[in-house]
């Protein structure tokens, strides 16, 4: 095995690594909002796998398709991630603004 | 190849734990699963497309990744009318 197997192993390793740990904290948390700090970890994960396939296979073909997925996921992770909490705390509340029995002092405009 | 088999077991394996939060538990946390899914089941297919020596086969993660963006946006729309 050559050293640059050995990095794409490691970066491989650690990618799926991170993606357990998201999985795993997914099942573990209690509330949907605790839930969703858990997809941050797949977003790295998927960094990391994407960087093993350029390690391992250099510039080719496989490699810019997951340079692709890991760029898309790594705008579209956040932005979901966001309109999962604000979808949950509509459905659950009805605004996704702070209520006044919550006693967060907001500033009006 | 028997790293890149690994790994891609060990991806398709952590979709079970996210289709059980999906059956088991509230339909907001079963959204938050789908949207985690949605990435892992996009990089088991990068990692079998790898595996199996077969590029065109990371097409199938590359059109993944983005309808799972959109069906989880679709999801949420539901979320948001739930009362």
């Amino acid at each position: 095995m050559s050293v640059r197997d050995a990095i794409a192993y490691a970066l491989l390793g650690l990618g799926v690594t991170c993606e357990l740990i998201a999985v795993l904290g997914l099942v573990a948390m209690r509330d949907v909002y605790d839930r969703l700090h858990y997809v941050g970890p797949a977003t790295l994960g998927a960094l990391l796998v994407a960087a093993a396939i350029w390690v391992y296979q250099g510039p080719s073909q496989i490699a810019l398709k997951g340079t692709l997925v890991a760029a898309f996921v790594l705008v579209a992770s956040p932005a979901l991630a966001h309109g999962t909490a604000r979808a949950a705390r509509i459905s659950e509340r009805g605004d996704w603004r702070p209520g006044r029995e919550e006693g967060i002092e907001v500033e009006e405009p | 190849m028997k790293e890149w088999h690994l790994a891609a077991a060990i991806l398709v394996a952590a979709l079970i734990p996210c289709g059980w939060v999906c059956l088991r538990r509230s339909f907001a946390e079963g959204v938050v699963a789908v949207q985690l899914a949605g990435t892992v089941a996009a990089l088991a297919l990068l990692v079998l497309a790898e595996a199996e020596q077969r590029e065109p086969f990371g097409d199938l993660a590359v059109v993944l990744a983005p309808l799972s963006f959109a069906g989880t946006l679709v999801f949420l729309r539901f979320l948001e009318r739930m009362r």
